[in-house]
């Protein structure tokens, strides 16, 4: 395989395995040159991008920008903390608006599940999902696998644990799906209230106790918590949480094994993770931002075409 | 004036010429005659197609929407009715949320004048509470003098117990219906589609089942409290079934009915994210359908309505969460009662979109036979054609059913002295 099968990455769902390796192969060239002297790569110069983001978003839209920049991609910005629809005008009308000024690529952050499916429906250019809400958030996903198959070399058979809240989460279900193509096994562990109610439909198992939950995990990736996204309250307050779902470094040394902790930030340190675990060697948290640039580099250059051409 | 409708088979259980073939003499806007052969020269044929027609009594629609007064442009009154003419429809229930809510005993004249010099019967419902917030009752003795038929806060459910028991006791001084819309919007909060596997998937916010069920079990233990006669409207899950089953085997005056497009699709139909799928209650899981279409076939659920809907491009060519909740469904209707009657018997079908729902509201016709009044529709269902947005008569185009093909037509409609034939 050497191209991608959709001119759009809406979500990890309609990806195969061998897509996924096919990303992850592209993603370990990228790597490699943004290691290099010169960073920098002409493949994208002719293309140009517009990153558009409806929701706050600093590192995601950073990542991007520079995975563009590194192409040689022109990168136009446009944010908007709240949803256009407030301002009267339409999603359709904002991403129009943009594209007629001739832009080849859109990345898009939105608020609403199933916002860039909607948008692919009704445009031509290439549409990248940098998170729609609740639904799916790809890069994130392939940046995380990427990250556990750069350290372990392979995910198949390997035990994932997502902690936090999953219910509110834009990483979750893309990580699930991609987890689960890729041969790994998932559970999830969290407070009840922020577990979907169906997610084991999704062959996915629940676990209420942190402890147990990284007795049994190779992996924890650990969710922030998204006070903001919650409209309705799900548990009562942060210090319980922390009580008991954080990871602290005692809690690490008593189940006597290593795991890897991984976390797609911003962290809340004290609240999701402890300062001496976030910091530890256990941790690959910054190797995932490291890897969120080579492989976002990768879907652009995938989704260009690009590979073709070379 | 007198005309004949030649051999058209009568699909009527109540009447003698159930599964005939018959001629039909109207006269006055009355049924003259039906025989097997009417030969009378002088008076005018009606030109059906050659083919097999049949004769049902009128359909009636329980609970249409259609923003008259307030955004006319999403339908109209005046629209509506000929929608409902041309497919068949010789009455409707008007629900009252519309801007402002149909509240008073002025709202209500409106709503009669509106509907006056159409073929179709229009009725409008009160609304319970001020502009159906589910606190303060409005004057529904007043509104029931000046026509309100019966009485519902429409797409909004009462939530407030004391008010729906209480207006469970006021109605029955003329032993007016409460139509109650089963759905606790506080566990419905920000949903947008029936919470299971498939919202999962798409990371919507869902709408559990229980939302509902929980309405029918309070509300069925406060019509046992209270007596009077209580509707449910638009049921969605199989629990819902089995708890109106049992109610009704209990004796309780309760009736309900079922949208018709919950009989025909599952939460599948969301898969993406097609906005004109998103109605309230939700499409549910497949096993909910199956119930509901069981629901019908005993005959749990009274009545089959369109729960048209209209809504406008800029409310449904959008985000999914944001869109509007809603569906059109008076065109395709018959042609889905006819793909229904491959699971439902057609007889049984009918029943649900014709006597029951008149039965429910009192406004009974009695079978087709002689001397009553004509109330009728012709239909065929053969022949099939494609739903497109060039062909679509409502002023909204929210119909997942839009580009698909249909089978079967309304080949005229006949209240009384007003008649219209679609050939």
């Amino acid at each position: 395989m050497s191209q991608l099968n959709s001119k759009h990455l809406l979500g990890i769902k309609g990806l195969s395995r061998a897509e996924l390796e096919l990303i992850f192969q592209t993603a370990d060239n990228f790597k490699d040159v943004i290691n290099r002297p010169i960073k920098k790569v002409p493949s994208l110069r002719d293309v140009t991008i517009a990153n558009v983001f409806f929701e706050n978003s600093t590192r995601t839209r950073l990542s991007f920008e520079l995975a563009e920049k590194r192409l040689s991609a022109d990168v136009i910005n446009f944010s908007s903390s709240s949803s256009s629809v407030k301002k009267g005008e339409s999603l359709l009308d904002t991403v129009n608006n943009i594209l007629a000024m001739k832009v080849d690529m859109i990345v898009m952050r939105h608020s609403s599940p199933g916002a860039p499916h909607f948008l692919a429906k009704h445009i031509d250019a290439n549409i990248i999902n940098a998170g729609d809400g609740t639904h799916e958030h790809p890069t994130q996903a392939l940046l995380d696998t990427f990250s556990i198959y750069k350290k372990y070399g392979s995910l198949d058979g390997k035990k994932i644990v997502i902690v936090g809240d999953i219910l509110h989460s834009r990483v979750a279900l893309s990580n699930i799906f991609a987890l689960q193509k890729l041969g790994a096994e998932v559970k999830v562990c969290g407070p009840i209230t922020l577990i979907p109610r169906y997610i084991s439909d999704l062959g996915v198992s629940v676990e209420l106790d942190i402890k147990k939950a990284l007795e049994w995990c190779d992996v924890a990736n650990v969710l922030r918590i998204q006070l903001e996204r919650q409209q309705i309250k799900y548990f009562p307050s942060l210090r319980e949480y922390s009580l008991y779902y954080g990871i602290n470094k005692v809690l690490l040394d008593s189940i006597g094994k290593e795991i890897t902790i991984m976390h797609p930030g911003p962290i809340n340190r004290g609240v999701e993770l402890t300062s001496d675990v976030a910091d530890s060697d256990h941790s690959i948290i910054l190797d995932q931002v490291e890897n969120g640039v080579a492989v976002r580099m990768a879907v652009l250059y995938l989704l260009a075409g690009r590979q073709n051409e070379n | 004036m007198r005309y004949i409708l030649n051999s058209v088979t009568v699909i009527d259980p109540s009447s003698d010429f159930h599964n005939q073939k018959v001629d039909v003499l109207i006269n006055q806007g009355k049924i003259e005659k039906i025989s097997k052969k009417i030969d009378e020269t002088e008076v005018k044929k009606i030109e059906l197609p050659e083919g097999n027609n049949f004769l049902a009594q009128g359909f009636f629609d329980f609970s249409v929407h259609f923003h008259d007064p307030g955004h006319e442009y999403k339908e109209g009154i005046d629209n509506g009715l000929n929608l409902l003419a041309k497919n068949g429809f010789t009455g409707a229930g008007l629900l009252p949320n519309t801007s402002p809510v149909i509240q008073r005993k002025t709202d209500i004249s409106y709503v009669v004048n509106k509907g006056n010099g159409h073929l179709v019967d229009l009725y409008p419902l009160g609304a319970i509470t001020i502009d159906c917030k589910g606190e303060e009752l409005t004057e529904m003795i007043d509104m029931h003098h000046a026509g309100a038929l019966a009485f519902t806060d429409g797409t909004n459910p009462i939530g407030n117990a004391d008010i729906l028991l209480k207006t469970l006791l006021y109605l029955q001084k003329f032993d007016g219906v409460l139509i109650q819309k089963p759905e606790d919007a506080r566990l419905n909060l920000f949903g947008s589609m029936h919470e299971g596997k498939v919202s999962t998937m798409l990371g919507l916010k869902g709408m559990p089942d229980i939302a509902e069920s929980l309405f029918i079990q309070r509300d069925l233990k406060l019509l046992a409290y209270t007596g009077g006669k209580l509707h449910f409207s638009g049921i969605s899950t199989a629990e819902s079934v089995e708890m109106i089953r049992e109610a009704k085997e209990k004796g309780l005056i309760v009736t309900c009915d079922v949208a018709i497009h919950q009989l025909l699709l599952d939460e599948n139909a969301i898969e993406d994210y097609d906005t004109n799928c998103k109605v309230n209650p939700p499409l549910r899981t497949e096993e909910d359908r199956k119930a509901l279409v069981e629901g019908v076939k005993s005959g749990v659920i009274d009545v089959i309505t369109s729960h048209h809907l209209p809504q406008d491009e800029e409310n449904k060519k959008m985000e999914f969460d944001l869109a509007a909740f809603g569906m059109i469904g008076i065109q395709s209707f018959l042609p889905k009662l006819i793909e229904l009657s491959k699971q439902i018997p057609m007889e049984t079908l009918l029943k649900c979109c014709t006597a029951n729902p008149r039965k429910i509201l009192g406004l009974e016709n009695g079978a087709i036979g002689e001397g009553i009044l004509a109330n009728l529709t012709i239909y065929e269902k053969e022949n099939s054609w494609e739903y497109s947005l060039s062909n679509n008569e409502s002023n909204a185009a929210n119909s997942p059913f839009i580009g698909t093909k249909l089978k079967g037509k309304v080949l005229g409609t006949i209240n009384g002295t007003n008649h219209l034939f679609n050939s």
